[in-house]
């Protein structure tokens, strides 16, 4: 089950990668008229504190912590490693996550690819996560 | 995408659902909910309208919009959010729906947790249900006036019926479906209880762009308040004492969100941007560098500025 994981991921993650270090092309036009940028505009152009902040209050619920527990895993390293990702790979997860949001199962397996990319970015030497890999 | 059916001919649909989810497990709740929160809640004030047809919407919406202390008649919500194609409301049109009538509305966090916290702090809370499966959806809005603990049970003015009482695994597989969507209604200065900075930033801010700078300005300051060192709070105090014209104010806003985070680049932009105005040239040229220093969505706007002044002088 995991190698499978493992194979179809490592494509992704490549990919991923990619397109996160690409520029940006198109600065988001956000201006107010009286000059200063908007609260919306700033809003519009930056979700990933917002994303940052639902990745937490899915941690924060029962069910999920729950199963967090029984893969052995505590809830403090979690939001550590989350707080290590990048603004893309929030972004992502997010997207993850938001796509899975009934049941605590779904949540984990999105929980789940976190530790995979940090794995592979690891060994990339990229984070320095895991000590195992070095 | 809801349209809301409450028909008698689904009571047989209704009565096989309840057998086949009346042995799901009750939903874990987390240990602060179960020690902090009193051990039931009931909001005997919150009005009942009965739906008629499909409009559990404008139905839900006069609840919680009375109990906020709005006058406003189900009669002119059915024609404010009820889509007669759709036999239903989109969840955006009933938030609309909320501003329209100078109140916010804050979704709440998708977890039982949040809920029972909002109920008991004295809030209702309007929900989004599927009764039925997901392949075959039967989107329902509501409105949970009560809990108990002990019982695990809600209590909700739903449909035709008042004072539903409904276990909380029953009411949790209907809610999960939805994504757990629902939302509280609020007036300008006042925020749910435990609601996260951002949560309340995005509400706050979708508000203002419809009832103005001068009505949401209390919420801002009600915000900073709650949440101190919330940066993204401090900017959106300080955009709102531009826009009112309090330079001053503004000025000290945002220079407390670039304290509180010198990542914030958009708000060292418009604290240069606002040094600018002021004739401080240091002042702005030191702002822009350090916004135009940050990579990100604003840094070629802060180095155009930068530039600008450069030329000038």
């Amino acid at each position: 089950m995991m190698k499978k994981l493992r194979f179809y991921m490592t494509p992704l993650l490549i990919i991923a990668f990619l397109i996160g270090s690409m520029p940006v092309a198109a600065a988001p036009h956000g201006q107010a008229e009286t000059g200063l940028v908007s609260t919306q505009a700033a809003l519009n152009a930056d979700s990933s504190s917002a994303e940052r902040e639902r990745i937490s209050e899915i941690l924060a619920r029962a069910d999920v912590q729950e199963q967090l527990l029984a893969q052995g895993v505590s809830l403090d390293e979690v939001e550590a490693r989350v707080a290590a990702l990048s603004d893309a790979e929030v972004h992502q997860m997010a997207e993850q996550l938001e796509q899975l949001p009934a049941g605590a199962g779904g949540v984990i397996g999105a929980l789940f690819a976190v530790f995979i990319i940090l794995l592979v970015t690891d060994i990339l030497g990229l984070t320095d996560v895991y000590p195992f890999t070095r | 995408m809801p349209s809301c059916l409450f028909y008698a001919r689904f009571a047989g649909v209704l009565l096989l659902m309840s057998l086949l989810l009346g042995c799901a497990a009750s939903p874990r709740l987390n240990d602060s909910t179960l020690n902090n929160l009193p051990q039931e809640q009931l909001l005997k004030e919150v009005p009942f309208y009965a739906q008629r047809d499909y409009q559990c919407g404008p139905a839900s919406l006069a609840m919680v919009l009375n109990a906020a202390g709005v006058n406003v008649e189900m009669e002119n919500l059915i024609l404010q959010v009820f889509i007669p194609g759709r036999k239903g409301s989109v969840q955006s049109e009933m938030l609309a729906t909320v501003r329209r009538h100078g109140m916010i509305p804050f979704p709440v966090e998708g977890s039982l947790d949040a809920l029972l916290t909002q109920l008991a702090s004295g809030q209702p809370v309007v929900v989004l249900q599927n009764l039925a499966l997901p392949a075959w959806p039967m989107w329902h809005y509501a409105v949970v006036i009560g809990y108990d603990l002990p019982t695990r049970a809600l209590t909700l003015h739903s449909g035709e019926i008042s004072n539903h009482e409904m276990s909380l695994s029953r009411f949790d597989a209907t809610w999960a479906r939805s994504e757990r969507w629902g939302f509280t209604v609020l007036p300008p200065g006042s925020l749910p209880k435990g609601i996260r900075p951002f949560r309340a930033i995005e509400a706050i801010s979708a508000f203002e762009s419809v009832q103005g700078v001068q009505a949401a300005l209390p919420s801002w300051k009600a915000l900073v308040q709650a949440h101190p060192d919330s940066a993204m709070g401090h900017f959106a105090l300080g955009n709102a004492h531009y826009a009112l014209g309090e330079v001053k104010k503004s000025q000290q806003a945002l220079e407390r969100a670039v304290s509180l985070d010198e990542s914030l680049g958009v708000a060292w932009l418009n604290l240069g941007l606002l040094e600018q105005q002021l004739d401080n040239e240091m002042e702005a040229r030191q702002a822009l560098g350090r916004a135009a220093a940050l990579t990100g969505p604003w840094q070629a706007k802060a180095q155009e500025e930068l530039n600008t002044l450069s030329h000038v002088n």
